[in-house]
């Protein structure tokens, strides 16, 4: 664990040129972002990067940031989040290994380890006692309780881990071979329900729509299970409107307040979405590069995501200048709130 | 486009009836004199949807009373299809049209009709791990280096003088040009982040807008200009103890939420619980030689130099197995011409990334700090 980036001088980038364009944090990680969370109780952004180390940064009003904290796994982190309370980060890591941050003493410490990379990481606010889930692809899922060094459950899933999200009680995971289970967290040891992903490509990610009261309302990749469509496509021949190029969703966060939601993918660009209204409320600027990451704070009002190489193109994409940066976008509220229904 | 390229074989041709013309202002006027007139007037329109609209609104016919297109293929006298020349028409019936037209010349299948705006696609693909060690092999051979060297570390270093070329196109980085780090070469896993390297005290003060000064400092950083915000901190303690985390059990009142006061992630003096980082002296060297792992991918199988340099660092493997590869994947056909861009039904990029030599984690049990003491020194022997 190191310390990094104490003070954050106005340097060009940050000295909020146009509050209206989006800005670029200073000191990114030295690789690839893999993840980022917000903490549900400060502007503090925790970022995981293929360079081993997650780092921790403060966002304060106007778009500076600031490093905070910084520690190490002993592979490549893939996954972070946050605790209830704010006051713990969890990651998890290619090196197996699942890692609790304590914010207040800025020790680390292992507290998980699976078989294979551990590629999500999520804590659950169960009622009584939080517990900390890990997903990995030696096909498992593990509860921990903290206190104890063994798992408190352990879930056989069907094949290799790739996402999952917890909305107490529900719990949505997706995996290799495009299987989706459906947890009822009360009963977090069995399958509420398996489901084959009705999308036909590999399952990229799932999301739990923040005000899900049923468990059928599961999003994964670019639909739900009442709902699809098509996102991040772009035209083979220009203006033949074709659609013929599909990109991949790299993540999907839903907004805290309002309950829409942003996707973002390989082709480097983002969209706010209201899934009620079945609208495009947002398209960003194409970036440079394919956007890996994105999440909403706590309130919705910053919206950070992080443009680096997903890996889409395997090794040889991965060019000595590829664009490796974490930005901050102020949201305005009519980017994020909900349209009427037509 | 394509029908640029092949002027000179492929000519302007009328979709609906599959005349060919000289170039496309005659093809238009043709369009407009037989298929887009108006039968009812003298007007000519531009395309069909242009009579269409005009035919419901001068003459006031419903839409579905229009005539069909005039002088037409059958099949393709509808308004749905907007052609203006030769735009517009759908891709299908082009392939169709310079396929029938191959056969007519007698050319070989693809000789006209390869298309060109897809040819690029195939060349830009991600190259394989196996292809990319093929044309290493053959570069090898090509220069003259038997590929069962016991020196890898020459072959590499001389590929990549040869080259000049970023480390990327290998499957591993080249060996180390002494002070001139290879571009975009980021540190091996272990390795601290070059930004955050305590390293010796950098003049404080000096940082804003001037990278360059700090080579040693940052192998890692790509080229071009300097990311913004890039100085190093000027927080920094100046040949302070390296920033480590305050010993555990911090302050008092630690227990607040959420966070702390800064203060807390200010280095205490001296207390560094466990150094997590090694000492700095060998650093530029050290980022820029591959690690131990990394060199294996690119030895020449059965390679015994590398399997007894590093008995405990197990090697990455190359590829991905399916556990059960009787559940292998494959995406389904498509309806329409569509490229994934991202084809690999069967593994996530990320696990792909994974098990780059670069991103490769061993496992380990336990002992970390000290398996990676090791590491470095065989990095030492290894220079």
């Amino acid at each position: 664990m190191s310390f990094f980036g104490a003070q954050n001088t106005a340097t060009a980038s940050t000295n909020t040129a146009a509050t209206d364009k989006d800005v670029e944090m200073s000191d990114p990680p030295t690789d690839s972002i893999s993840s980022i969370a917000f903490s549900s109780q400060a502007d503090y952004l925790a970022v995981g990067s293929w360079d081993n180390s997650v780092r921790i940064y403060e966002v304060m009003a106007g778009g500076q940031s600031q490093g905070k904290a910084m520690y190490q796994h002993q592979g490549p982190v893939l996954s972070v989040c946050w605790n209830k309370e704010g006051n713990k980060i969890f990651s998890g890591g290619a090196d197996n290994a699942g890692r609790m941050f304590d914010v207040t003493t800025g020790q680390s410490s292992q507290v998980a380890a699976h078989d294979a990379p551990v590629k999500v990481v999520r804590w659950i606010d169960a009622p009584g006692a939080g517990i900390l889930a890990t997903g990995s692809w030696d096909k498992t899922i593990k509860y921990w309780d903290l206190r104890a060094s063994q798992p408190v459950a352990t879930v056989t899933l069907p094949e290799r881990c790739y996402t999952f999200d917890v909305q107490y009680p529900l719990m949505v995971v997706g995996t290799a071979e495009r299987h989706i289970q459906i947890f009822n967290l009360t009963n977090p040891n069995t399958a509420y329900k398996t489901i084959i992903s009705p999308l036909k490509w590999q399952t990229r990610v799932v999301s739990c729509f923040t005000a899900a009261t049923n468990s059928g309302y599961v999003e994964d990749k670019d639909s739900a299970n009442n709902f699809s469509f098509k996102c991040h496509r772009r035209d083979n021949v220009p203006n033949s409107k074709d659609q013929a190029l599909v990109y991949a969703v790299n993540d999907i966060s839903f907004h805290p307040v309002h309950g829409t939601f942003s996707t973002c993918g390989s082709d480097g660009t983002i969209h706010f979405w209201d899934k009620d209204a079945r609208t495009r409320l947002k398209t960003f600027e194409p970036a440079p590069g394919p956007i890996t990451t994105t999440a909403f704070n706590r309130n919705g009002s910053i919206f950070a995501y992080a443009v680096s190489y997903d890996w889409s193109k395997g090794h040889s994409g991965m060019t000595p200048g590829h664009p490796n940066k974490l930005m901050l976008h102020a949201c305005k509220e009519e980017e994020v709130r909900k349209r009427p229904r037509k | 486009m394509a029908k640029k390229k092949n002027k000179q074989i492929i000519r302007p041709w009328c979709w609906y009836c599959e005349r060919e013309f000289e170039d496309e202002k005659v093809l238009m006027q043709h369009q407009k004199a037989k298929h887009f007139k108006c039968n009812m007037c003298p007007r000519r329109l531009n395309t069909a949807g242009g009579l269409a609209v005009h035919i419901q609104q001068v003459h006031k016919l419903e839409p579905e009373n229009l005539p069909r297109i005039e002088n037409a293929l059958p099949g393709r006298d509808g308004y749905e299809v907007e052609i203006f020349g030769m735009v517009g028409i759908p891709a299908p019936d082009i392939a169709d049209y310079k396929r029938r037209k191959e056969i007519e010349l007698g050319l070989s299948a693809g000789s006209i009709s390869q298309p060109p705006q897809k040819r690029p696609k195939i060349e830009n693909r991600a190259l394989t791990e196996e292809e990319l060690k093929a044309q290493l092999e053959a570069h090898k051979a090509l220069m003259g280096v038997s590929t069962g060297s016991d020196n890898p570390a020459a072959a590499e270093s001389s590929t990549g003088a040869v080259y000049g070329a970023p480390p990327q196109s290998y499957s591993a980085p080249p060996a180390p040009i002494p002070g001139v780090p290879p571009m975009g070469m980021m540190p091996p896993p272990g390795m601290p982040p070059p930004g955050f390297f305590p390293g010796g005290p950098p003049p404080p003060g000096a940082f804003p807008g001037q990278p360059p000064p700090f080579p040693p400092f940052m192998p890692g950083f790509p080229p071009g200009p300097p990311p913004p915000g890039f100085p190093l901190p000027p927080g920094f303690p100046p040949g302070g103890p390296p920033p480590f985390p305050p010993a555990p059990g911090g302050p008092p009142g630690a227990t607040r939420l959420p966070f702390p006061p800064p203060p807390q992630f200010v280095p205490a003096a001296g207390a560094s619980p466990l150094p997590p980082f090694p000492p700095t002296p060998a650093q530029p060297q050290l980022a820029a030689t591959p690690p131990p792992s990394a060199q294996q991918p690119s030895l020449a199988p059965g390679a015994p130099s590398s399997q007894t340099q590093t008995p405990e660092v197990q090697a990455p493997p190359t590829q991905l197995v399916l556990p059960n590869t009787a559940l292998a994947q494959t995406n389904p056909p498509f309806k329409k011409s569509t490229v994934l861009k991202y084809d690999d039904p069967n593994f996530s990029p990320e696990e792909h990334r994974a098990i780059h030599p670069r991103y490769f984690c061993p496992k380990q049990g336990g002992a970390a700090e000290e398996s990676r003491g090791r590491k470095r020194k065989k990095a030492e022997d290894f220079l």
